[in-house]
């Protein structure tokens, strides 16, 4: 490498980076932190680097330190340091280990000095700052031997531990603070010397020399540390991910790379769960305004998150959701007086003598409910035991647990509550223990049952950008997400047929709009792929979401079966296929009147009941028939309020408790159930939901006698946003078949209805005016809610596009909206779609499902009639 | 296929049974219907060598015998023939208390009464001469079931030293997760039951628990043969011998197979047919659940792994939820069990939630302290150590004020007699059992 020997001015500005344990364990990662430094050193920045120990190499060290009266112990694991170390300075290849020799002899002293067996905290606090003295030394060789010339300092030289109020001996000596600030005087000293440093994270000194360190996320700190003492131009966290995101990726694959963030945000989202920055480290480099920047050691071209001064040109937005395990609340409920004297005092003593700090705090006149973070300490000892046993005197205390505590994150909170209302609607189906919104208004706290929050989350983040009050399109703010940058860029412009059929549509519309155009290529594609589902016996189409008679031949002739919801249904059925067995047609009503019921058992055909009522007030219709028992299993799951179809607000099934009253009844009249039948809801895209509800239907069969056909409804959802990942078939079918494998005497049936139509139709229209009013401008079009109410009706996202102008850049933001007179008649809000002019043809995407079917002749216009493409 | 309803059958046929390339196939029939072949595969199992061999047929006709009680109930009819070698007329009554007893709670819940319909044939010419001793290696096959009893026995046997095979039968995810927790060997044993029988129950066969606990029991001796262990540690507790509810004076237990009358008659035939060196037995026999459940709190290892629910214990999930209904008599039974001697957040965090706190569960509650309801058919602990559970918490601040304890100390206890609100005598070992001598003392101290 190449690198200029001058040394730079004096007044050069510095850079921090920082490099964790992985980033320093191997000779190529050195290699990577060279050329990182190298790349800032040639811009003529002056290079402080802070390293970690190597990986692994810290718990060893605690692992010496919990062994300490243990000798041989102790240097069977000093033995394994040493090799490590050894090892990688082989590997490096350097000319000599002096330096790295004298820090391993100093370590073997440590085992065998005095304050060792007792395992004294001064003696912890320099066993433990080892591992970086280690790293930095072997990294201080490697690179001079590069040629880039690096001198080692001892961060103890520059970083003194100030006592903190309350703070124990244990927290002195292992979890110590350091107060830092700016000292032109150092930064000179240092300047004198060279323009490449590097330095060990984690570790300070007392007053009297000896070692203190940190603690948890001690090398970021210190990276903070010395960026505020050299009023460093960045400091540089650099990392194995690329950045902070707007919710935890491993949960939520859409969660956005969050590429620029306040000091106050940042700390706020690394404080409630995200794990990537420690939240200790903010506060140093906020003091004196000096940025901080999380960097992809993998992919340094990625800009990573940068989190400084306020960002004032950024809208008002959330910024991140996270969530935090594991809380118990402890809430405490006055039995003294009213408004009692010292209340809050006694109750904050008692946790203080224990030593449990409090995190979130709900008060009322006679109650105040806490929360407590998880720790070691609340799992394996009888602290908790003991705090209650203390606040009895004098107040009636519960533990509340396990819960999660789900925190919005974003400033000016208070300013966007009206844009949470779906949020706060989907709490509302939930039980919430405590809501705190913090009194510096950055974020607003939700703590539920913890095994609430796995699924509440991903569902919450899609809430907040559906509703814009995760304003993800804004550029400066919001980077791409994690499933982007885990698998490349998506391929926006899915390959829908519309697009290589556009002639033909444009075609269709030049003769007349509004037109749904059903295309049967893509329908038979979709039933293909479910049918490659091993595990499914029996696949039957719901026609309620398009009864179209050419769907229904062509799914008849890929091998479906068909389910109806009405008695008019099932003849539309038998007339459009005259050849249809009535066993395959599965007739599952709700609130049905009882001729409906007599016809279909008449009829042959198979009929599911979804009520005690029929059972026990028309038994003797079903006297000697295998009937199909729809039960609710009590959580519902979709994409709004009005699809879910599960739960004690959903009119669907029979709850769990009135299963063994429906039997006596069907026992009583001699009817049979032979099936089982669940349906919770639509629109779901996470495979594993079907296989909780198989396994939840399987258990529930195995205690009935003659069940043989467990019917798991429909919903598989349809991707209809960009940020939406399809369906995962393979996820599906192998969640299928495990549980098939454990319940082999059950035969499965699924009914999708959207899954197959929806994308395969396509709502054609014409644009008839163009408005502006203020800052909002109107796109209208021959189509409205009366050929498509989804929109109105489910808040449901279609993607719409120019089809006359397809490939033209995106123009402003519009709202599409219909002729019909109704404030909700908007097919979309805020498109941008190519500019578009009166005439051109637009495209609403996904109508295939729920669209003609639902359409009405409102204000007497006539709604889209359909066309069948071949 | 249709078949005829088994419930008409006349007889219930053993038709044959063998063992080829480590797989056994056992073969019944009803009259002559249909073979119902039920495959046990114990692999890279070899053939038993010559000195095992006639202890390897007896213990596999042993097998065949018992397993067919799974067939049997379907039809439940009124004659059993063996096409075969009739039992021994030892075998022959353990088979006719098997099929009675075990089938008890089968009988009850189908409203029938099979003590005239159980005579097993035997063969007095197929003496009952003594089994030799074969030298078998001294190692023990600790059956795992997913569950916190298994895991309380491999802790038992870790602490004392003695070397041991944590085996399970069937296709688990949630017991091979517990079992390679353990750190022992592993010995996966299939089983398949003959898919005839689903065809059955589409024709009206009788359905319902059987003595799952004798079938496992038979299969490891075979097991122990081929491979060479010499025990068989199960981890059936005191409690298992109770009965589950009285019918017309007849006690109906649930867990019959895991009760003591079982093992000392499983574990003495065993001795005296099959080999004399084969030691099968309990190793937590003589404690109580609760005393099982303190000795399981001692340790976190396998925390989030374990699980003792019934209903969801065939799938394998991440969250509590995928492992603890928290509805079913087990869940309820074990999170009470284990709240005494745990720390509170420790249990929350294993379930999931507290059961304790949610007023949906009294039904199942009342049931486990036998208040207003018969006790549960699953393998839970006696009332009056749930009530002693209960009583302990409700002098617990940190539990005392969620829902269903605080109704038990409102409602329930004064209504108790006072020495069935103490804990701790149930916490001692006491009772018949067929431990070997050295490992006493481990359980005894826990």
């Amino acid at each position: 490498m190449n690198l200029p020997t001058e040394t730079l001015p004096t007044d050069a500005p510095w850079i921090v980076v920082k490099f964790g344990g992985t980033s320093v364990s191997t000779r190529p990662r050195w290699d990577n932190i060279a050329t990182i430094v190298g790349a800032h050193r040639a811009k003529g920045k002056r290079v402080l680097i802070v390293v970690s120990a190597l990986s692994g190499i810290t718990d060893q060290l605690k692992a010496i330190g919990e062994a300490h009266a243990d000798a041989s112990r102790c240097r069977e694991l000093y033995l394994g340091i040493v090799e490590r170390h050894h090892a990688l300075y082989r590997d490096m290849q350097l000319p000599s280990r002096n330096a790295l020799d004298g820090w391993l002899a100093r370590l073997d002293q440590l085992l065998g000095d005095a304050r060792r067996p007792a395992g004294e905290l001064s003696w912890q606090a320099e066993l433990l700052a080892h591992g970086e003295l280690l790293s930095s030394t072997l990294g201080a060789l490697y690179l001079n031997a590069r040629g880039l010339t690096t001198h080692w300092l001892d961060s103890r030289e520059f970083f003194l531990a100030r006592p903190q109020p309350n703070q124990g001996a244990w927290g002195r000596w292992l979890s110590a603070s350091v107060e830092v600030a700016p000292d032109p005087a150092v930064a000179a000293a240092l300047a004198a010397r060279g323009d490449v440093f590097i330095a060990q994270g984690f570790i300070a000194r007392h007053d009297d020399g000896a070692t203190a360190i940190l603690g948890r996320g001690g090398s970021d700190t210190s990276a903070s540390y010395f960026g505020a003492l050299l009023k460093a131009e960045a400091v540089e966290i650099w990392t194995d991910v690329p950045g902070m995101f707007s919710a935890n990726p491993r949960q939520v694959p859409d969660a956005r790379l969050l590429s620029r963030l306040d000091y106050a945000e940042a700390q706020e989202i690394a404080t409630t769960g995200a794990k990537v920055l420690h939240p200790r480290c903010i506060h140093p480099v906020r003091e004196v305004r000096v940025p901080l920047v999380i960097k992809d050691t993998n992919r340094p071209e990625l800009p990573g998150t940068a989190i400084g001064p306020n960002v004032t040109h950024a809208a008002t937005s959330i910024k991140a959701i996270s969530s935090r395990k594991g809380i118990t609340l402890v809430s405490m409920e006055s039995i003294g007086m009213w408004q009692q004297v010292g209340f809050l005092a006694d109750v904050f003593d008692a946790f203080k003598r224990h030593g449990l700090s409090v995190d979130l705090i709900g008060s009322a006149e006679t109650n105040v409910t806490v929360s407590l973070d998880p720790s070691d300490n609340l799992l394996t000892s009888d602290v908790l035991s003991r705090l209650c046993a203390d606040l009895e005197p004098f107040c009636r205390v519960k533990v509340i647990a396990p819960c999660a505590a789900v925190t919005v994150v974003g400033r000016g909170m208070r300013s966007m509550l009206h844009k949470l209302s779906a949020v706060l609607a989907e709490f509302g189906a939930l039980d919430v223990h405590l809501i705190s919104q913090s009194s510096n208004n950055l974020n607003l706290t939700f703590v539920v049952d913890e095994a609430l929050a796995d699924a509440l989350i991903p569902r919450l983040h899609a809430l907040l950008i559906r509703a814009e009050a995760m304003r993800v399109d804004d550029a400066a703010v919001f980077g791409p997400s994690w499933r982007e940058l885990a698998h490349g860029a998506g391929d926006d412009a899915r390959a829908t047929w519309w697009r290589t059929r556009r002639d033909d549509l444009l075609a269709i519309a030049a003769e007349a709009t509004p037109r749904y155009v059903y295309d049967l290529g893509h329908v038979r594609a979709q039933a293909r792929g479910l049918a490659a589902i091993g595990a499914v016996d029996r696949w039957h189409y719901a026609l309620k979401a398009n009864p179209h008679a050419d769907i229904l031949r062509a799914l008849h002739a890929e091998g479906f079966a068909f389910e109806c919801v009405s008695w008019d249904e099932v003849e539309h059925v038998r007339r459009t296929l005259p050849d249809l067995p009535c066993e395959r047609i599965l007739f599952t009503p709700n609130f049905a009147p009882r001729e409906e019921y007599r016809a279909a058992l008449a009829a042959g055909v198979r009929v599911t009941l979804d009520a005690l009522h029929p059972i026990a007030e028309w038994g003797a219709d079903f006297a000697g028939h295998d009937i199909l028992l729809r039960v609710d299993l009590g959580a519902g799951r979709g994409h709004h309020d009005k699809v879910k179809t599960g739960g004690a607000q959903s009119k669907f099934g029979v709850s769990l408790d009135e299963i063994e009253a429906f039997r006596a009844h069907a026992r009583t009249h001699g009817a049979r159930i032979t099936g089982l039948h669940a349906h919770l809801g639509s629109g779901i895209l996470d495979a594993q939901h079907w296989r909780s509800v198989y396994v939840q239907m399987a258990s529930l069969a195995e205690q009935f006698n003659r069940v043989e056909v467990l019917d798991l409804g429909g919903g598989l959802g349809v991707p209809s946003r960009p940020e939406d990942a399809p369906l995962d078939l393979d996820a599906l079918a192998a969640a299928l078949a495990e549980v098939k494998q454990a319940y082999p005497q059950f035969r499965l049936w699924m009914e999708p209805g959207r899954y197959l139509v929806a994308e395969a139709g396509v709502l054609l229209a014409r644009v008839t005016q163009l408005k502006r009013k203020g800052d909002v401008r109107y796109v209208g079009l021959d189509a409205g809610m009366n050929s498509l109410i989804r929109p109105a009706l489910y808040e449901a996202w279609h993607d719409i596009v120019n089809l006359t102008r397809l490939d033209d850049a995106p123009g402003e933001v519009v709202q599409v909206v219909g002729p019909i007179c109704e404030s909700g008649d908007t097919l979309g809000n805020h498109r941008r779609l190519a500019a578009c002019v009166e005439g051109d043809v637009v495209l609403v995407a996904e109508a295939g499902a729920y669209g003609a079917v639902m359409a009405s002749r409102y204000n007497l216009r006539e709604p889209a009639a359909e066309i069948v493409l071949p | 296929m249709t078949l005829a309803d088994p419930r008409a059958a006349r007889t219930f046929r053993f038709v044959r049974h063998d063992y080829v390339d480590g797989e056994a196939s056992l073969v019944y029939a009803f009259d002559d219907g249909p073979d119902l072949v039920e495959r046990i595969a114990f692999p890279g199992a070899p053939q038993p060598s010559p000195e095992r061999r006639e202890a390897f047929a007896r213990a596999l006709a042993l097998l065949h015998f018992i397993a067919g009680v799974s067939y049997y109930k379907a039809g439940v009819p009124g004659e059993i023939v063996v096409d075969g070698e009739a039992p021994s007329p030892s075998t022959a009554a353990l088979l006719d208390a098997l099929y009675l007893h075990g089938l008890g709670e089968f009988a009850w819940q189908n409203r029938l009464d099979l003590r005239e319909r159980i005579r097993f044939p035997s063969s007095p010419a197929n003496g009952d001469a003594r089994a030799a001793a074969l030298a078998l290696p001294r190692r023990t096959l600790v059956p795992i079931g997913g569950g916190k009893d298994s895991l309380v026995s491999v802790e038992l046997l870790r602490r004392a030293g003695e070397p041991a095979t944590a085996a399970w039968i069937g296709n688990s995810p949630l017991i091979e997760a517990c079992a390679t927790r353990t750190g022992f060997a592993t010995l996966n044993l299939g089983r398949q039951v003959s898919p005839v029988l689903f065809d059955y129950n589409r024709a009206g066969a009788w359905n319902g628990h059987v003595p799952v606990t004798a079938i496992n029991s038979a299969i490891l001796v075979v097991a122990a043969i081929l491979y060479g262990y010499d025990a068989i540690a199960f981890s059936n507790e005191r409690s298992a011998s109770s009965a589950t509810l009285e019918v017309d004076g007849r006690a109906v237990n649930h867990q019959w197979s895991k009760g003591w009358d079982f093992e000392r008659t499983f574990g003495a035939l065993v001795e005296s047919r099959i080999a004399a060196d084969l030691r099968y037995y309990s190793l937590l026999r003589p404690l109580s659940e609760l005393a099982v459940a303190e000795r399981f709190a001692r340790t976190s290892a396998y925390d989030d792994v374990f699980s003792s629910c019934n209903r969801n214990f065939r799938i394998l999930g991440p969250k509590p939820a995928d492992r603890w209904c928290g509805q079913c008599p087990k869940c309820h039974f074990v999170f009470l069990a284990l709240a005494p001697f745990m720390p509170k957040p420790r249990l929350l965090g294993i379930f999931g939630r507290n059961l304790l706190d949610d007023m949906a569960q009294a039904g199942g509650f009342d049931a486990l302290i036998e208040y207003r309801d018969h006790k549960p058919f699953e393998c839970v602990g006696e009332a009056r150590e749930s009530r002693a559970a209960f009583a302990f918490l409700a002098r617990r601040a940190e539990w005392r004020e969620d829902a269903l304890v605080a109704r038990f100390a409102a409602e329930i206890r004064p209504q108790l007699p006072a020495s069935d609100l103490v804990i701790e005598p149930l916490l001692a070992a006491s009772g018949d059992h067929r431990i070997p001598g050295v490992l006493v003392p481990f359980v005894e101290q826990g």
